[in-house]
């Protein structure tokens, strides 16, 4: 008895000095997430109006072509970047991880997840019913319109680079998503990836097949499907549960390996 | 597992144990409110989206066929995970109130600050009434059937009443060039949308097979027995997302 209340005391102290939850990181990327998206949601209440009305001005080519010409090879970095980085740190050794480093990196996974959220927030809801009205605002006279460079060439990618860097962070460094792949994650990454290339089709829909601008026509459906796979963060909550209670039946006995 | 270990008093975690099972619910509560303001935004806005921004598209028939049936889906994906595992009796009200503040922020910054109509113009429909009930349903009957026949039929009809406060103004008529037209058909024809000309309004035009008054109601009852078969689907197909199953290669 005595000598557990005394490893329990003993637990409690090294947990003060050795924190495992930390969502610093998290909440930091998600402030400056949040700082960007007001930057850009700013120049857009300038530069919609100001350049983005007829996209055979030069002034469009500025503000808006020129916008996008850098974000997309800035994303494809980030892209390969972010799961190169995440590759090449990997754990070499993850078999050999205590419980209590475990039990910190799927607290990591959770921040990363947290703002994989986060992005997809102002994806899929904001810029995405956002475009809904720019559709009312302009007689698109081009597939780049200001809102679709914002929605489907910034917003979408950003979504897609935080996912990718969630599924490559338990990949490499969390056992129980390394050695086999989670269905369950795989769903919840892939899904929302795959709305990008649907853009594609959505694209190419709107330019060559005539449509008035209806927001639920079925060429956006394909969207709709794909979103549904964010559903499987539940799976990937489950996965993790049951992973976190069977850390968690040791922690009175040794606090995570401490 | 058995009487004894409930003998064990009850003690409050503390510190770090505190802290960590926290930092848990944040992976089920924050997590799942940008997530769902996300993803079940983009499912709204895409399947019953033109009938939720513009106030000349709320009519008698279309409206409240569609809204709730669409409405229906991840309210009953996510009680399927939340109530069954976790005994959170709160699933279509989250999904609901995510869903109802993505709407806002979008309405409000996009629709009006950015592209100036005016908020009246667009106000979303609120479906919170009928989530409350479909999950209070869910957590006093604890049954799937039970739920899908009478939590999924209140859904949809208390879609309308509940949703009458905020719109019966906009149907007062006004005389206007002439023609009698409503509020709401003024709004359409006074603040100008570019891709949406009057005739591509899905809404009710009349019959030759229509009686009397009674569009919504009907609409409200075949939205109603829909709704009991969407639930069960979107309740197994939240299951399935939320499978824990693991691959060996893709």
């Amino acid at each position: 008895m005595n000598q557990t209340t005394d490893k329990a005391v003993s637990a409690a102290q090294a947990g003060e000095v050795d924190t495992i939850v930390n969502f610093k990181p998290a909440y930091i990327t998600m402030g400056v997430m949040l700082v960007f998206y007001v930057g850009i949601r700013i120049y857009e209440q300038y530069f919609g109006w100001k350049a983005g009305l007829d996209s055979f001005a030069p002034e469009f080519q500025t503000y808006w072509m020129n916008l996008m010409w850098t974000e997309l090879p800035l994303e494809f970095v980030a892209f390969c970047a972010i799961g190169g980085y995440l590759w090449k740190t990997r754990d070499r050794n993850i078999d050999a991880v205590a419980p209590r480093e475990e039990m910190r990196r799927i607290l990591t996974l959770i921040g990363w997840l947290a703002v994989y959220a986060f992005s997809v927030y102002w994806g899929a809801s904001y810029f995405t019913e956002q475009d809904g009205t720019w559709h009312q605002t302009v007689i698109r006279d081009t597939d780049f319109t200001p809102s679709h460079i914002l929605e489907f060439y910034l917003s979408y990618p950003i979504y897609i680079i935080c996912g990718w860097g969630a599924f490559m962070y338990a990949h490499t460094r969390i056992p129980q998503f390394s050695k086999r792949i989670s269905l369950a994650f795989l769903m919840f990454f892939a899904g929302p990836f795959m709305i990008f290339p649907n853009i594609g089709l959505n694209e190419w829909g709107h330019t060559f097949w005539f449509m008035e601008e209806l927001f639920t026509a079925p060429l956006h459906w394909g969207f709709v499907f794909f979103g549904w796979f964010a559903l499987a963060v539940f799976g990937v909550a489950r996965q993790v549960l049951d992973r976190v209670i069977e850390l968690s039946k040791e922690y009175e006995k040794d606090a995570l390996a401490l | 597992m058995t009487g004894k270990s409930l003998d064990i008093p009850a003690r409050r975690y503390t510190g770090e144990k505190a802290r960590l099972s926290r930092a848990y619910d944040y992976l089920i509560l924050v997590l799942a409110l940008f997530l769902f303001i996300g993803s079940f935004h983009l499912h709204v806005a895409l399947t019953v989206g033109d009938w939720d921004f513009w106030q000349d598209w709320k009519d008698r028939q279309w409206w409240p066929l569609i809204t709730p049936l669409m409405m229906i889906t991840f309210p009953a994906a996510v009680q399927a995970v939340l109530w069954p595992n976790f005994r959170l009796p709160l699933g279509a009200t989250l999904c609901i109130s995510c869903l109802l503040i993505g709407t806002w922020i979008t309405r409000f910054f996009a629709y009006h600050m950015w592209n100036f109509f005016p908020i009246n113009e667009v106000l979303p429909a609120t479906m919170l009434p009928s989530a409350l009930v479909l999950d209070a349903i869910l957590m006093l009957s604890n049954s799937l059937t039970v739920t899908s026949i009478f939590g999924g039929m209140a859904f949809a009809l208390l879609f309308y009443p509940t949703n009458w406060p905020i719109f019966g103004m906009f149907h007062v008529p006004v005389e206007y060039g002439g023609a009698q037209l409503t509020v709401a058909d003024i709004f359409g024809f006074q603040y100008i949308r570019a891709g949406t000309p009057e005739y591509l309004r899905i809404i009710e035009r009349g019959t030759l097979r229509t009686y009397g008054q009674y569009a919504t109601p009907l609409s409200a009852f075949c939205s109603a027995l829909l709704c009991t078969l969407m639930y069960p689907l979107w309740w197994y197909l939240g299951k399935a997302f939320a499978t824990t199953k693991y691959v060996k290669n893709i």
